[in-house]
């Protein structure tokens, strides 16, 4: 995966602060053309086992761009301080102490947010995009750029995530957005039944529109998040034929 | 006896990445041919075999309340066994770069990220909530290497196959990739649950 | 070196960090642990404890007694049924003989309703829950689940989902010659609406999970049971 190295940005003289041209293109770059998931290939384990639902992705999408975009800031400050044979070490303490800390404080503060995060921490502290970025990115660049490159690929990883929990959830439970803060509003905050949005097994209300459709067991295992981003990356490197067959 | 059987059964049955889908990133980025991918087997086998039993005398005598600290510590749980697992992976890197630099060039970023690879991580985290003993879990790291090195080896060899054959253009590499994934995932579905232990029902 | 510096002062910090909010992050867990309890006998609550408050939570559990037993169903003085939850991991590591049960009795219109607390493994990582029984000691009224890491959509639906759990009402653990039948998570849909329930399709382990944590962990509880009904 040479791209992942050389995509770093060469660092420039005069100081960009807050936005130049340069520091929009890391944040619009990860996005689509040089995208964490579907060209660098990082961060697929947690692709797959969190888009079984929107909801649970999107927790996880912000938290993803939180951590990388926090860790890469303080590794970039750290870069010339860290021997090269521990750095490893030190990035992965950086970046398993910035989760602790927000796992210890969501505890103390949010009780019902640690609950939904802590299913995700492990995910968090091993998903390759935070320290591929800091090997690829921080180690090389200034802190603020560091920090945008780190949102930047948070981002786009998130916007993969959405896509393919999109589908699944559809296709897979006929449901969509089940447990988010949007569907409690819109079916009333202690209607269990979640009988008036798209819900192939309401009995009543808008849902029951989509009883027709049986859903798909397939879906809903992590094979099919393969397939829905194997089929993306067909779509995009069809789109984009520079993109093709380099890793 | 125990040994094998969760030897076996980590291997084969509880594959993981085919099975529980943990690491898969250098799983897809290094199977382009089947000699680095043997390189990234042995070291990814190497890593698990060691930080397993040395992540199990840190819970046991660390961390937990009869450990030496006599409080309950597992809150550090990540770090430290992360730590562990990239001092691991600095020694691999440091080996690979003397022995094979060629080796070293075509791993590139992902040999790093062997530290970061979930399977490794989630190895010790299944110790844990698995309850292994120190010789279960040696079993455990030995056979989930040896199965993630297998696995990649199938991939690989699958892969330099493909090179030959009329793929549509978008398609070739890394999107065969996934589907193929996709589709050796499904395959291993059907072996998961086996286990003489769990109670069947009747 | 450095690195050891490193580690040293990041744990020494975060220690810290944790000794600060400990109290906090305990009161939350023990009003969640309440929470639970309460959720299992939620049909005869009329309400969901989910969404209430603290101080409702603890008006509503203020009601709830709590007992200790050992194995054998002798009473254990000294030690909180509530406590225990916090420390299920390590009160379910040891022996069936040295592990404390808890039972919490909920009362309602005349009829107690036994609360009892279930221990297991899922796909990756801990289950464990709530059941409460009538005091026949036999039907069961209602379930809470719990886990540490189940998929969100899969194995994770066994807490999320209200249309799983919901089926637990109404079933029993003997059959009618008062053999030990329990609850057994079947797939493909249960076929004894006695004594299995539904599976969640593409969780086969952790409905096997929940299926070891009721077969094994209801056989402990029934002298327990038995005594907990005298008190």
């Amino acid at each position: 995966m040479a791209e992942t190295a050389t995509s770093g940005v060469v660092e420039v003289k005069e100081p960009s602060f807050p936005f130049g041209k340069k520091e929009k293109q890391l944040i619009t770059d990860p996005l689509m053309d040089n995208n964490p998931v579907t060209i660098q290939v990082l961060g697929i384990c947690s692709a797959l086992a969190v888009t079984t639902q929107v909801f649970p992705s999107f927790v996880m999408s912000i938290a993803v761009v939180f951590v990388c975009a926090f860790s890469s800031l303080f590794t970039s400050l750290l870069r010339n301080n860290i021997p090269k044979q521990v750095r490893m070490i030190v990035q992965l303490v950086i970046i398993a102490s910035l989760v602790t800390v927000v796992e210890l404080v969501l505890k103390a503060f949010s009780f019902e947010v640690y609950k939904q995060l802590s299913v995700f921490i492990g995910l968090i502290i091993t998903n390759c995009i935070v320290m591929g970025r800091l090997e690829a990115f921080a180690m090389a660049n200034r802190p603020w750029r560091s920090f945008l490159d780190g949102i930047g690929n948070g981002l786009g990883y998130g916007l993969i995530l959405l896509m393919v929990a999109f589908f699944r959830e559809l296709f897979g439970k006929g449901t969509l957005f089940v447990g988010s803060p949007a569907e409690m509003f819109i079916i009333g905050a202690n209607n269990a039944t979640t009988s008036y949005w798209i819900n192939t097994a309401a009995e009543s209300g808008f849902g029951s529109y989509f009883s027709w459709y049986a859903n798909n067991n397939l879906m809903v295992l992590p094979a099919a998040a393969m397939f829905i981003i194997g089929i993306f990356i067909w779509w995009q490197r069809s789109k984009n034929p520079k993109l093709v067959d380099i890793s | 006896m125990e040994f094998f059987n969760v030897f076996i059964k980590s291997a084969f049955i509880e594959n993981m990445v085919l099975a529980y889908f943990l690491g898969m990133c250098s799983f897809l980025a290094v199977s382009k041919t089947v000699k680095t991918a043997f390189g990234l087997g042995l070291a990814v086998i190497f890593v698990l075999a060691v930080t397993m039993p040395i992540n199990w005398l840190i819970n046991e005598y660390l961390l937990g309340e009869t450990g030496i600290f006599g409080t309950d510590l597992t809150f550090l749980r990540f770090i430290l066994f992360i730590a562990v697992i990239a001092s691991m992976v600095q020694l691999v890197e440091m080996i690979v770069e003397k022995v094979s630099p060629s080796l070293y060039n075509s791993l590139g970023i992902f040999l790093p990220l062997i530290t970061v690879n979930c399977a490794i991580l989630g190895g010790s985290l299944f110790m844990v909530s698995r309850e292994y003993n120190l010789s279960e879990s040696v079993a455990f790291g030995l056979g989930g290497g040896f199965g993630w090195f297998l696995a990649i080896i199938a991939l690989a060899a699958i892969r330099e196959k493909l090179k030959y054959s009329n793929v549509p253009p978008a398609l070739r590499g890394l999107g065969m990739a996934f589907i193929l994934t996709g589709l050796m995932g499904m395959a291993f579905m059907s072996l998961m649950g086996i286990d003489p232990t769990v109670y069947a029902g009747n | 070196m450095f690195v050891l510096v490193m580690t040293t002062i990041v744990a020494v910090g975060l220690t810290g960090l944790r000794e600060a909010t400990k109290p906090l992050a305990d009161a939350n867990e023990a009003i969640f642990n309440k929470k639970g309890v309460l959720a299992s006998v939620k049909s005869q609550i009329g309400e969901d404890p989910k969404d209430w408050d603290n101080a409702q939570v603890e008006t509503e559990f203020g009601k709830v007694k709590g007992y200790v037993f050992d194995y054998q169903g002798n009473p254990i003085e000294g030690k909180v049924a509530i406590d225990l939850e916090k420390n299920r991991d390590k009160n379910n590591k040891l022996a069936v003989e040295e592990r404390a049960f808890p039972v919490w009795v909920y009362e309602k219109g005349g009829e107690k309703y036994f609360v009892v607390s279930v221990y297991g493994k899922g796909l990756w990582d801990k289950i464990w829950g709530t059941v409460a029984l009538k005091s026949d000691l036999n039907t069961i009224v209602g379930v809470n689940f719990d886990h540490k890491g189940e998929t969100p959509g899969l194995g994770a639906e066994i807490k999320d989902s209200p249309a799983f759990k919901s089926q637990f009402e109404g079933r029993k653990i003997y059959d009618a010659a008062g053999n030990y039948k329990s609850i057994i998570v079947r797939k493909g849909g249960a076929k004894d609406k006695t004594h299995e329930v539904d599976s969640i399709s593409g969780a086969t382990i952790t409905g096997d999970g929940v299926t070891d944590m009721f077969v094994e962990g209801l056989a402990n509880y029934k002298p327990i049971l038995e005594a907990a009904k005298k008190m």
